[in-house]
């Protein structure tokens, strides 16, 4: 879903830090679905999604005043949200309501095979072309890395191959 | 895992006491959402999001009319 507001997000938070409540509902119309439906998919709790997500936007605006000078949104609503889900499945378990959606929900996400799902490779509808892209990427590495450790680094492989073939050729 | 384990693995992760196994198995568990994301239609995202707007609009139109008296070293600090 796409926000009709094209203002960019900079001038939002610098509005939002003098106190400007559109501002933050701009932001919240922006990002508040998707860390909705990131809390779902951890907890399937639509209450608690909703509770969370109006959370982090409450405390936004709590400590709009207090934003540091480099305060990068999205580092923000990523930490907290992650922070948030841990606190609410903690929460759940010291008071005891909705064990049993815990261990029919949570549980198994911490099983050995779903957790090594995360560390699969993201397809991206060009597997093949990313392969490619993953070994340039590793060869590149690889020569920067013996390049950068036994010469000097100002000089790249590419120019001292196109240096010494030179010289052949003169020779 | 049973729930006291994981009662107490959050637990030591929030309060940031958790060992460095016990802490990756958790970030892992938060960065893996593949295959949980429902497909939902494009009103029902409209109705959540406005939904999720109005309660932060409400909030903000309330604290404007109650304004919560400041402690005197807020003031002070913010004066810096």
């Amino acid at each position: 879903m796409m926000s009709r507001n094209f203002t960019p997000e900079q001038d939002l938070i610098d509005k939002l830090s003098v106190g400007d409540g559109p501002a933050l509902e701009e932001l919240s119309r922006r990002y508040g679905y998707s860390l909705y439906s990131y809390c779902m998919a951890k907890l399937n709790s639509p209450e608690d999604a909703r509770r969370i997500v109006r959370n982090i936007f409450i405390s936004l605006w709590e400590n709009r005043d207090r934003l540091p000078e480099n305060f990068s949104l999205s580092v923000h609503l990523y930490t907290e949200v992650r922070k948030s889900i841990v606190q609410c499945v903690n929460n759940k378990l010291k008071t005891s309501t909705n064990i049993q959606s815990i261990e029919k929900q949570v549980i198994p996400g911490f099983s050995v095979r779903e957790l090594q799902k995360a560390k699969e490779f993201v397809h991206t509808g060009s597997e093949q072309k990313s392969k490619y892209y993953i070994s340039a990427v590793k060869n590149r590495d690889y020569e920067d890395q013996w390049w950068n450790k036994y010469f000097i680094p100002a000089i790249n492989l590419k120019g001292l191959k196109h240096g010494l073939k030179s010289m052949l050729n003169m020779w | 895992m049973t729930t006291e384990v994981l009662r107490e693995k959050t637990g030591r992760y929030l309060r940031g006491e958790s060992v460095p196994s016990e802490k990756r198995q958790i970030q892992t568990w938060l960065s893996c959402t593949k295959d949980k994301m429902e497909f939902i239609p494009a009103k029902e995202k409209e109705k959540i999001q406005t939904e999720i707007v109005a309660d932060i609009h409400a909030y903000i139109t309330y604290s404007e009319f109650n304004p919560e008296p400041k402690p005197w070293w807020r003031k002070f600090t913010a004066a810096f």
